[in-house]
């Protein structure tokens, strides 16, 4: 079962910034979405969105989770 | 930037420098965290079976979904730590599903069956007591960036646990009679189990290097001390019996039953009369795991090979 990454973000209330607040395994994008609004119910969010880490470009870093294509783990 | 030097990095991490990827690791930090990581993803994953199991005993609709709200929890802690386990070139697959159950690192305790409802609410009062003061020390403290951030979530709901537990222990106490006997049984074994938890006298803890690299702040000791000065209290006011007391003197808690001791798992009971046990004996009892742990780590293994291969002749197929 290859399951991939994606990161969740969030945010609280109106006008609160938009921050990283976790991540979830998943085999598609749509179970990635439920997996982050069940996992992360820990706050009423004003608005969450996941995204494939696969998909994040890093600008200034080449160290850490979002330094490449290792996002695509299992 | 890459440290090579362990000194270096270790002198840099003291003076207030916050780690946040692989590549500014030591191997040495590395493996400090990796130890660290697997012991608290192994406890919230197993976590869940035992009390997944204990929740038949719910005695209400509602009683059943606020006891799987925590199971929930603890699966959502479990895969945050694997995450972060991945993160630092750890497999979460292995991990999870490539193990057999004698390998996994939790603690003794979640190797016991919890057999009753109080077993279940003293488990959140005791047990996850223990992991709010064990992962409030190490967010307090911790040199791992995506460690501090991501126990934001997972102290917010411990406490939630904690305060389940602690509920419903007072509900159960406050009856009287027979709702009091069981919580006290639950109690008679899981005090001293909890306390075994913290691991090695401080007098007797090889160095580890999890202070050195800001892993953890408290030691062993320390941290028992933690739990004990709100446990003990808390039974105290219940009208429950623990083995241990406050020392006005010392201005510490004081066990009253030799430490460390041994465990009967087929009589649920900590054999006091024999005595002071050794650590050694103790960690060959952990090493031989307790009386549930193939049933919970089957339960949690047991669909992935199943399903995968279903999922893999339909891709096949196609």
């Amino acid at each position: 079962m290859i399951e991939r990454v994606y990161d969740v973000f969030a945010r609280k209330h109106r006008g609160d910034q938009l921050a990283h607040i976790g991540y979830v395994d998943a085999l598609d994008d749509e179970m990635a979405r439920v997996y982050a609004w069940k996992t992360y119910d820990e706050e009423n969010w004003f608005e969450m969105c996941v995204i494939r880490r696969s998909n994040i470009i890093p600008v200034n870093r080449q160290d850490g989770p979002f330094s490449g294509s290792k996002g695509e783990g299992e | 930037m890459v440290l090579s030097n362990e000194d270096e990095l270790k002198q840099k991490i003291q003076d207030g420098y916050i780690v946040e990827s692989r590549e500014e690791m030591t191997e040495g930090y590395r493996k400090a965290l990796i130890v660290q990581l697997t012991v608290q993803a192994d406890t919230e994953l197993m976590s869940a079976p035992a009390y997944w199991m204990a929740a038949r005993h719910a005695p209400s609709t509602n009683t059943q979904v606020s006891a799987h709200a925590i199971i929930q929890d603890e699966l959502a802690h479990a895969n945050i730590a694997y995450r972060l386990l991945e993160d630092i070139g750890e497999s979460k697959e292995q991990l999870v599903y490539g193990r057999q159950p004698h390998e996994f690192k939790h603690p003794y305790g979640f190797d016991q069956p919890l057999d009753n409802w109080a077993d279940l609410v003293v488990a959140n009062g005791f047990f996850d007591r223990a992991g709010i003061t064990l992962l409030s020390d190490v967010y307090q403290n911790t040199s791992y960036g995506p460690l501090k951030r991501a126990l934001v979530k997972v102290d917010m709901e411990e406490t939630f646990h904690l305060r389940h537990g602690e509920v419903w222990m007072r509900r159960l106490a406050k009856a009287g009679g027979e709702a009091k006997e069981i919580v006290q049984c639950s109690v008679d074994w899981m005090f001293p189990m909890t306390i075994e938890w913290f691991g090695l006298p401080d007098d007797l803890k090889r160095h580890s290097g999890q202070l050195d690299y800001k892993l953890k702040g408290l030691s062993n000791d320390e941290l028992r001390q933690v739990w004990m000065s709100s446990t003990v209290p808390l039974c105290e006011e219940l009208g429950l019996n623990v083995p241990a007391h406050f020392d006005s003197e010392t201005e510490e808690y004081v066990l009253d039953y030799p430490f460390p001791c041994e465990y009967d798992t087929a009589d649920k009971r900590w054999v006091f009369e024999d005595g002071e046990s050794t650590w050694d004996t103790v960690f060959k009892r952990w090493k031989g795991r307790g009386p549930m742990n193939e049933i919970y780590v089957e339960s949690i293994q047991r669909s992935r090979r199943d399903v995968g291969g279903w999922l893999a002749e339909k891709r096949q197929a196609y």
